[in-house]
């Protein structure tokens, strides 16, 4: 209780969370309400628009049908962060199940996962995740499970070491030998010195997740053309790149962005946390 | 402080003589309104060569004095009047010229050997450094010398050694190379931080016995910061005693630890276990340290102490009560620390009848080869040890770190699983692992582990560790289930209030005492202590006794208590059992242990425990490591016979009285012997 409020009064001073919470507004609206703050349809074509600069009807100008690049861009964070958001929340969840088991367990069992979770990591992730796509099936659902493979170790690497550290402590082997099972050790003993960890892993991913949700769909994999995903945008516009450049700018912008957005908050996070005990996270 | 007096007098011509000089010393952390006030007004004076020893529990202050001498304080606001190191302003000197004091005219030696190393560099190496650092040596020169220090400290083969890195030197091998680098450069004052805590006894005896040896040879002056009074009565010459960053009594050790004035002073003495009050309860302090950021404008021990008056509202004057000896207190009457004599141990009659617990044989052996099992090359860590623990009565392992002992209370807990051997509750046979044991047995046994930070979790209330396994092993839910927390809170003394509270918010004896509530909570029959009051301080050490020992009249509890604390052990068990190196060397009653004949190992730790009359018995032992073929103790062996000794493991031998040795020298001869 105490250290909830010391963490909001924290809060509210620094200058730097005033950007993080800016973000998080920001990318918030756009994913609510995207499509319908849009000024014009995403998909519709206006070929009399066609290629026009920004201007004051239309501020990022418009593409080779005649689309508003602002209203796609708008309606694209939707597509673009559930995949992110739901990929993290999978790729994490495994994680962080593997990393616990790992680290409790020790000994063979922990040899076998984590180098189960080595080879799984030497795949390039762009690469790895393509393979799952294509060999499941491309739609978004096997982009979100693709993704969710691909954070998976990295997940599981970083709980582990928490884990194996967590399990040396006394209250474990107190918890033991009052005969308690693998599920009372795993989620009341382990989980909750960990959760503060996953948090900020959690939304490290995101933002990982965003980056190569538009790079799948940069490479057409995933999503089909009418979406206005944005990796889509940038692929779609580059050939008119010399002659409409703000077709493929908004789009990458709206990526780099939303991906220092997320990360800002995450890194916020990470240092808003104070674990039990008082120790700050580093 | 006369001292002081005298001094401003005579003028500062006089300063000069002494070593360090401390007037007026203060130091605050952190900022704001109301800054944590760890130190307030500490003036000490050393002479040369002469050892002064600091004491005071955690939180007292004593190693910020210590840090602030050397000027290692970065973000604390220390304050003083002058600290000077043979006349020379330590306070206001520039930070170059500090470089060249610290090591060279003053140097530290830490608590924890191994942080104070650098494990990329060999030992020898890293002290060569500073000599040809502060002493411009050349290489070959300063090389020749670390060799001669390292005979100095007593290091077996100190060309050799010097090679070492510091992870391939045994905990007191580590310390006396940090002592090495400390006296490399002939310092004027050598600062001690506990330089032997965390040590096992018979080679704290070792450390003490170098330091002693030391002053006399480069006579330099010691201040020697510890927590354990009969260490500082082994070295020191006079003693300060530091109470919430307050000096409260100052004089000759002798004086000050056999006739204390100061009523805390007094009762951190009698909260030291002793064997001729074996039969009492120990005398703790109550109350815990005030808040230093909330300093009192009267006697800063005032709401702990029993002798408070009306008086006690005002700072409490500084007053001489014998020749150098000084207390800060308004009681004119040297405290006397109350000694309730309340009687224990209604010593149950070694009962004949089932034993709550037998070990059988048992051995845990580490490694050895998975496919190819070749005993020879496991690591024997516990060695067929067999031992039995009567209903309600307490069977104490004592042995130094290594001996397997806490090897043993995991084997019995079912944490790790034996090799040979079984184990038995109430003449049943007991599954080798707690995974395999019933829900009642799992409810039988219980544990209190030696670190309370450590056994609780951070994220669990007090209500969720106590509740956790009454609901294990009970119905009890809801309303019920909270009643019994606060029953079992209120059994450990702790208030009802704290059930909402988590562990970061206790001090550390109410942590232990919360590990008490939980092991208690099962409604066991035989609780595993394992080393529980070792990271306490000594006045709350004696609180966690009281505690278990009326716990255990209460509830007819058995006790497997491991310790390598004597006194401790002494003071709680009805059986002892001495282990080394895996084996068990001696088992008897207390009486039969402790005196004359036991085992010439038993006869080292016992020889080798500070005694607070600064007597010293001599040590007879060699400290080598265990020996893997005849008698494992026959290298470090004062009483060795001869060729049997080191060819044969002795068989344990019990007498008509119950008293059992492992040892080639009959009783009798023992009797001779140590007489």
């Amino acid at each position: 209780m105490r250290q909830a409020i010391a963490l909001r009064a924290r809060s509210s001073v620094a200058p730097a969370d005033l950007v993080a919470i800016g973000f998080a507004v920001l990318i918030a609206v756009a994913v609510v309400l995207g499509p319908v703050i849009a000024p014009y349809s995403p998909t519709t074509f206006h070929p009399e628009y066609a290629l026009q600069p920004p201007s004051l009807q239309f501020i990022f100008g418009t593409d080779e049908f005649g689309r508003d690049i602002f209203s796609r861009v708008l309606s694209g964070a939707r597509p673009t962060l559930v995949v992110a958001f739901s990929s993290a929340l999978v790729g994490v969840t495994l994680g962080t199940t593997t990393g616990l088991i790992a680290g409790l367990a020790g000994g063979v069992v922990d040899e076998v996962v984590m180098r189960f979770m080595d080879a799984l990591m030497s795949f390039p992730a762009l690469i790895l995740s393509m393979l799952v796509v294509v060999m499941l099936g491309t739609n978004p659902v096997n982009v979100v499970v693709a993704l969710g493979i691909v954070f998976w170790p990295r997940s599981a690497r970083l709980v582990r070491s928490v884990a194996v550290e967590l399990a040396k402590r006394d209250f474990v082997d107190a918890a033991r030998s009052r005969g308690e099972g693998w599920l009372y050790l795993l989620g009341r003993e382990l989980l909750p010195n960990v959760q503060m960890i996953v948090v900020v892993d959690l939304s490290l991913r995101i933002t990982y997740g965003v980056l190569l949700a538009a790079s799948l769909a940069y490479l057409g994999i995933g999503v089909a053309p009418p979406t206005p995903a944005w990796g889509l945008m940038v692929r779609d516009g580059q050939q008119f790149i010399e002659i409409a450049p703000w077709i493929v700018v908004f789009p990458c912008l709206a990526v780099a962005l939303t991906a220092v957005g997320t990360m800002i908050v995450g890194e916020r996070l990470r240092r808003g946390v104070t674990l039990p005990g008082g120790e700050r996270l580093r | 402080m006369n001292v002081m007096a005298a001094m401003r007098e005579t003028g500062d011509l006089d300063r000069a003589r002494q070593t360090l000089e401390i007037e007026e010393l203060s130091i605050s952390y952190g900022r704001g309104p109301s800054p944590l006030r760890a130190v307030r007004n500490v003036s000490l004076t050393i002479a040369p060569g002469e050892a002064y020893g600091l004491i005071g529990e955690s939180g007292s202050g004593k190693t910020s004095v210590a840090y602030a001498v050397m000027r290692y304080l970065h973000g604390a606001h220390v304050t003083a009047n002058r600290v000077a190191l043979r006349g020379r302003d330590l306070m206001r000197m520039p930070v170059r010229d500090l470089q060249g004091i610290r090591g060279r005219q003053v140097a530290m030696v830490y608590q924890d050997p191994l942080s104070a190393l650098n494990p990329v560099l060999t030992v020898g190496e890293q002290i060569a450094e500073v000599l040809r650092r502060h002493r411009g040596m050349s290489r070959s020169a300063a090389w020749d010398r670390v060799v001669d220090l390292f005979g100095r400290v007593h290091l077996p083969n100190p060309s050799a050694m010097a090679l070492r890195y510091p992870h391939q030197l045994s905990g007191g091998q580590q310390q006396r190379v940090v002592i090495a680098m400390a006296i490399a450069c002939e310092p004027d004052m050598l600062i001690m931080d506990e330089p032997t805590t965390g040590l096992d006894v018979t080679t704290e005896a070792i450390i003490l016995e170098l330091v002693r040896e030391l002053r006399q040879s480069i006579g330099a002056s010691v201040l020697f910061i510890s927590h354990n009074l009969g260490v500082v009565a082994n070295i020191c010459d006079r003693v300060g005693v530091l109470y919430a960053g307050q000096l409260i009594e100052e004089g000759p050790v002798r004086s000050v630890l056999t006739e204390p004035q100061h009523p805390y002073t007094a009762g951190l003495l009698a909260a030291i276990p002793r064997p001729e009050a074996r039969q009492q309860r120990l005398h703790a302090i109550p109350g815990r340290l005030p808040d230093l950021r909330q300093v009192p404008a009267g006697c800063i021990f005032k709401p702990r102490c029993a002798f408070a008056m009306a008086a006690c509202d005002t700072m409490p004057p500084v007053t001489e009560v014998a020749a150098g000896h000084v207390k800060r207190c308004h009681l004119d009457v040297p405290a006397t620390a109350s000694m309730e004599a309340i009687p224990r141990h209604v010593t149950a009659p070694a009962s004949t009848g089932t034993p709550r617990l037998s070990i059988e044989g048992l051995s845990k052996w580490f490694g050895g080869g998975v496919l190819l099992r070749r005993d020879s090359d496991a690591v024997k860590a516990v060695n067929d040890i067999t031992l039995s623990i009567q209903p309600g009565q307490t069977l104490a392992i004592v042995g130094e770190s290594g001996s397997g002992k806490s090897t043993l209370a995991r084997c019995v807990a079912g944490l790790l699983q034996p090799t040979h051997g079984r184990l038995l509750l109430d003449g049943q046979p007991l599954a080798a692992t707690v995974q395999r044991r019933s829900r009642a047995e799992q409810q039988a046994i219980q544990f209190i582990f030696q670190n309370p930070e450590s056994s609780l979790n951070p994220h669990h209330t007090v209500e969720e560790i106590v509740g956790r396994p009454v609901k294990l092993y009970s119905d009890a839910r809801g309303a019920e289930l909270r009643r019994r927390v606060i029953e079992l809170l209120e059994i450990v003394k702790l208030d009802g209030t704290y059930a909402k509270r988590y562990p970061r918010e206790m001090s550390g004896g109410e942590k232990q005492r919360l590990c008490i509530a939980r092991a208690f909570a099962a409604n066991p029959s035989l609780v595993i202590c394992d080393e529980p009051t070792s990271a306490l301080d000594i006045s709350v050490q004696a609180a966690i006794l009281n505690e278990l020992v009326e716990l255990q009249q209460r509830f007819g509890t058995s006790y497997l208590f491991i310790s390598h604390d004597l006194a401790v052990v002494q003071h709680v068990a009805d059986s002892v059992a001495v282990m080394y190196s895996g084996r068990l060397l001696e088992h008897g009653t207390p009486e039969q242990v402790f005196s004359a004949p036991h085992h010439p190992y038993t006869e080292a730790l016992l020889a080798a425990v500070p005694r607070l009359d600064g007597v010293r018995r001599p040590r007879l032992e060699r400290p080598t490591a265990a020996a893997r073929t005849g008698c494992v103790y026959h290298r470090r062996c004062g009483r060795r016979l001869g060729e049997e000794c080191d060819t044969v493991m002795p068989a344990l031998r019990r007498d008509t009285a119950g008293h059992a040795l492992a040892c080639h020298a009959p009783a009798d001869v023992l009797q001779q012997l140590q007489a």
